[in-house]
């Protein structure tokens, strides 16, 4: 805990503070990491982590006795949309918008005296270790399993697709520690050390020549028994306890804009718009996106209201990732031959990477939920048509 | 207006279409030339909803759009085939944004009674979103202007009692109010797919006396743009009850339909169908929301008509899909035309087509938000 009472931003009118925060990421944010089509690492973002903890802007979801900055809803949508404005990078920051709030819900006071203060100043970075090879959709079948012997568990399996795994130093996982129950039941989840014996992390290529996911191998894992959140086998609860702020940033109709600005200034430059078949499809993307920031706000008004977001709120998801896609996709082939020509383009003026925004779009309908598993969930609670 | 306010304003129209409307009657109207049923029409002025766009001093209600909305919305869920849209928005609206102070008392209460039923004239071609086209002519003399061309596409003629027609003089636009019974004014009814009619107007030397020209010049134009923008943003609102209504059609018949010894609402590739169609439902809604309340605080004219396109081209576009896949879904029963489906979709073909489809008022928001940057 902090011992001066930090600032109460809730107290502070809308316009002041977005002011205030845009300011901010103006005058520190690097301009080299402005709007970068791929996952920021831990090395070219840990003096904006820093920056922000001295600054006392790291958690701006945490409640303000943890040393965030406790905004309600309607303020964290202002500091999130100034973030997207300015292109600012989200850093692995799983600790801060996952497990921190995980471990506030459900942590005993030694955790949360131990984790959220490591967790704020970066001394701890976490990754998310849900995903295995045979658990992706299906995540209620993962089978890493976790066995107490002599107040320890002994973790062995495999987890997969973990962001930013090579730059964590903890791993939070959800594992098997009963197979006689239904699935969903004999689950728990712990808090890793990754310097723990017996973990091997290999990074994996993605399709844009990055290493942003890794596979993580747990050999004979043993860590202590007050690495366990929650009851032991109640780790789906724990879980799927996670904000429903979360699922409405996902939506935002902020994180296509980059894109869709560097289209419109190329299409200018090119004079693209005079061609009637462009000008129609362009517009009916930029109108898909308008009208996604209608519908974002419906939901960002209930969230200030304080009313739960409901599953309707998948709607959201997929219309913003498959509009985003459809962008990335115009993009791409508005730059005809120079669409395929890796790295950054001069046309007309406008310096262009085609393919970069392309891929970083591609996994966006297949993270979080996927497109599929979105529209089931609409499908079942929403429409409640039948299974 | 407060929530309870709307949701009491909701009630009153599901309260009226329940008691003075049902399909049989919807069907029993399709291709008559009357078009409607001025018993209800009266029902529907005593109600108020005739006068909600008019001004109070006018004996109108004098609400907003978002109120205005309401009631189209619950009306077109019920596929009443009175013009509510083109009587008492785009006429009322041309009407009372006109400044000719002594015909307004003497038209506006009337209308807002349901005593005189109004048509405005305006569109002489298709695919037009503005006064610009207008080639109608009004040529002046000593008593007021005589009008002659052909005008189309006028919804609401069937039963109009009384034109306001769009004419093009030296001067600029005119606003003039002809009776649909005056010497040099035809009629000729065109059948829509929904069962109700566009009206062509043959003019030929129609005497407009001065005493009933509504407006001229900039102020005719304005009020003219100004009430084509408030009823396509009411189209609009019409559209999403007909979609909503379609929409809830399928997802029931989905949960009761057995194939397979399953209901069909059971099968993964009809239910992200469903999902689709209500995620444009969804689109619709927030946009309509957001841009009714936006228009009621009164935004400049190219402000007002961006807004109004992308409300036109969701709800049209939403309309026309939501309507296609509901036959899809429903299968061969939703192709006959004894089943309700058909209508939805046939009024959801009118209604988007009706002020301007989606391409068009894409277009239209494509120069205006395009321009605006420049």
């Amino acid at each position: 805990m902090t011992a001066a009472a930090p600032l109460d931003y809730n107290a502070v009118p809308d316009e002041e503070f977005r002011r205030e925060v845009r300011s901010f990421f103006e005058t520190h944010y690097p301009q080299a990491l402005r709007f970068l089509p791929r996952r920021v690492r831990m090395d070219e973002i840990r003096g904006w982590w820093n920056t922000l903890y001295e600054k006392g802007w790291i958690a701006p979801n945490w409640p303000r006795e943890w040393g965030g900055m406790g905004l309600e809803a309607g303020k964290m949508v202002i500091f999130l949309e100034e973030m997207e404005r300015h292109g600012v990078a989200r850093p692995a920051d799983q600790g801060i918008t996952q497990v921190g709030p995980i471990i506030m819900k459900y942590g005993t006071p030694a955790q949360k005296d131990y984790y959220l203060p490591r967790t704020r100043s970066g001394e701890i970075i976490w990754c998310q270790g849900y995903s295995e090879p045979n658990a992706g959709s299906d995540l209620a079948n993962l089978q890493t399993s976790a066995v107490l012997e002599d107040g320890f568990f002994v973790i062995n399996g495999q987890k997969i697709w973990t962001t930013l795994a090579h730059d964590s130093t903890h791993i939070y996982l959800l594992v098997r520690t009963d197979r006689q129950v239904k699935k969903q039941k004999g689950i728990s989840f712990l808090l890793v050390d990754l310097q723990t014996p017996g973990i091997t992390i290999r990074p994996i290529r993605n399709i844009a020549g990055h290493e942003e996911f890794c596979e993580v191998f747990f050999d004979n894992v043993r860590v202590p028994r007050d690495t366990l959140v929650g009851e032991l086998n109640d780790g789906w609860t724990v879980a799927k306890a996670l904000l429903g702020f979360e699922r409405l940033n996902i939506g935002s109709p902020r994180r296509p804009q980059y894109a869709l600005m560097r289209l419109e200034m190329l299409a200018r430059a090119k004079g693209l718009f005079e061609d009637v078949g462009f000008a129609d499809r362009f517009i009916a993307i930029k109108l898909d996106l308008e009208d996604l920031a209608s519908l974002y706000g419906r939901y960002v008004e209930q969230a200030k209201r304080g009313e739960p977001l409901g599953q309707d709120v998948s709607s959201l998801k997929i219309w913003a990732m498959e509009a985003w896609q459809r962008l990335t996709d115009l993009l791409l082939e508005t730059g005809a031959e120079d669409g395929v020509i890796e790295g950054a383009h001069d046309i007309a003026g406008v310096e262009l990477d085609f393919l970069s925004p392309f891929y970083y779009a591609r996994p966006a309908t297949i993270y979080g939920g996927s497109s599929e598993i979105q529209r089931n969930i609409l499908a079942k609670y929403v429409l409640q048509l039948p299974s | 207006m407060s929530s309870e306010h709307a949701a009491l304003l909701k009630d009153s129209v599901t309260d009226f279409v329940t008691r003075g409307t049902n399909i049989a009657r919807v069907r029993a109207l399709r291709g008559n030339p009357q078009e409607y049923d001025r018993a209800l029409w009266g029902q529907m002025g005593e109600l108020g909803w005739l006068g909600i766009a008019i001004p109070e001093r006018y004996g109108g209600m004098g609400l907003g759009l978002a109120e205005t909305a309401i009631v189209a919305e619950g009306l077109a869920r019920a596929l009443i085939p009175e013009p509510f849209t083109a009587c008492a928005v785009l006429a009322a609206t041309a009407l009372a944004g006109a400044d000719n102070e002594a015909l307004k008392r003497d038209m506006l209460p009337a209308i807002a009674s349901g005593a005189l039923v109004p048509a405005l004239a305006w569109q002489e071609q298709p695919g037009v979103l503005d006064s610009a086209h207008i080639k109608v002519r009004a040529v002046p003399f000593e008593g007021g202007y005589r009008l002659s061309g052909t005008k189309r596409y006028v919804s609401g003629a069937a039963g109009a009692d009384v034109y306001v027609v769009a004419a093009r003089s030296d001067a600029g636009v005119v606003l003039g109010c002809l009776d649909r019974a005056a010497a040099g004014v035809a009629t000729d009814l065109e059948p829509l797919a929904d069962g109700r009619h566009f009206g062509t107007i043959k003019l030929e030397d129609a005497v407009v006396p001065r005493e009933r020209v509504a407006a001229s010049g900039a102020a005719a134009n304005a009020a003219l743009t100004r009430a084509i923008d408030h009823a396509t943003a009411i189209a609009s609102a019409e559209l999403y009850g007909v979609m909503s209504r379609a929409l809830e059609m399928s997802v029931d018949y989905m949960k009761t339909r057995v194939q397979f010894g399953r209901p069909i609402g059971s099968f993964q590739a009809l239910q992200h169908r469903a999902v689709d169609l209500y995620i444009q439902q969804q689109l619709a809604s927030a946009v309509l929301n957001e841009g009714l309340h936006e228009l009621d605080d009164t935004p400049a004219p190219d402000r007002r008509s961006a807004l109004v396109s992308r409300m036109k081209a969701r709800c049209s576009d939403a309309g026309v899909r939501i309507g296609r896949e509901t036959i899809q879904i429903h299968g061969a029963i939703g192709f006959t035309d004894e089943y309700d489906a058909g209508l939805y979709l046939k009024r959801a073909l009118v209604l988007a087509a009706w002020l301007g489809n989606a391409a068009q008022h894409r277009r239209r928001y494509a120069a205006l938000a395009l321009n605006a940057k420049r």
